[in-house]
């Protein structure tokens, strides 16, 4: 009954298996759209919208004071802040997700643009 | 079919409902991510008494277990099936193509890989409808799939091991 003991095969597939699952994380970060839009919203309120492709570097004042954010590469990050412990400088450059800065109230999200906010057809 | 195949595969389907009511009462970390030990029971049939037991114990499993959970028919159960139904076929078609080539370990790789597949194909046809979605959930499952097939081949092995040195293969 040798067979049924575990064989080269087995070991070969396992492998494969594992470099599979390793391999597909990647994958699907890389086949799933990206966010093209970066969003900064203060104090609950929307205020800029900026493609992520373009570098700038804007100014803005949140409840407790200025609040730098930078665009660069396709990349965001806050610069300066004015809040005591500066986590959101801390984080860095993101290239998803968010940046929160509780202090100042002010949050920079990366997402899709929203088609919804355009007009729902055009008329000629 | 022999009375002897019948009560065979009365005692593996009881075996299988078992694994499958006590897996159940783990929590999971996520809900869809469950072991699969009753698939421990579809491999040992498969080597021991071949594909046509394996596919039955499987189906009673899934059925019986579905009707004790209180989700025949529901989303789960069809999630359930398909995902049982593909998995032993794979099986069950590795096995009659390349006798001897895998061992439990591989079998169950190659079920559980097979069982995550069909499971996310019915999970997008019937539910989801957002590729993007089943995406997302892809590389989990295909990491879950490669650590429980492991861990239930190796379990299948180490008991089919037990069985063959015990002698108490009926």
């Amino acid at each position: 009954m040798s067979f049924l003991k575990t064989t080269l095969a087995d070991k070969v597939l396992l492998l494969i298996c594992i470099f599979l699952s390793y391999y597909s994380f990647a994958y699907v970060k890389e086949a799933l759209p990206k966010g093209t839009e970066v969003r900064i919203e203060v104090d609950g309120r929307l205020k800029y919208a900026f493609p992520l492709n373009k570098d700038r570097t804007v100014e803005l004042s949140g409840v407790i004071g200025r609040t730098t954010v930078e665009i660069k590469g396709g990349k965001v990050r806050i610069k300066e802040a004015p809040c005591p412990n500066k986590v959101c400088i801390h984080q860095g450059w993101i290239e998803s997700g968010a940046i929160i800065c509780l202090p100042n109230k002010v949050i920079v999200t990366i997402s899709r643009p929203d088609n919804s906010k355009g007009p729902d057809a055009i008329s000629g | 079919m022999q009375s002897a195949d019948r009560y065979r595969i009365a005692i593996l389907a009881s075996y299988a409902l078992a694994l499958h009511g006590f897996e159940a009462l783990i929590p999971a970390p996520i809900p869809w991510l469950r072991l699969g030990l009753s698939n421990i029971i579809t491999v040992i049939t498969l080597f021991f008494y071949g594909p046509r037991q394996a596919l039955t114990v499987t189906m009673i499993r899934i059925v019986l277990g579905s009707l004790l959970m209180g989700t025949f028919l529901g989303p789960a159960f069809f999630l359930s099936l398909s995902g049982g139904l593909a998995g032993t076929l794979s099986m069950c078609i590795v096995m009659t193509l390349f006798p001897g080539l895998f061992g439990p370990l591989g079998i169950s790789l190659i079920g559980a890989f097979f069982h995550n597949i069909a499971q996310l194909f019915t999970a997008y046809a019937l539910f989801v409808r957002k590729i993007e979605a089943i995406l997302v959930v892809l590389p989990f499952l295909a990491a879950a799939g490669t650590v429980t097939g492991a861990f239930n081949g190796i379990a299948a092995n180490y008991l089919i091991q037990e069985i063959i040195k015990t002698g108490n293969r009926r």
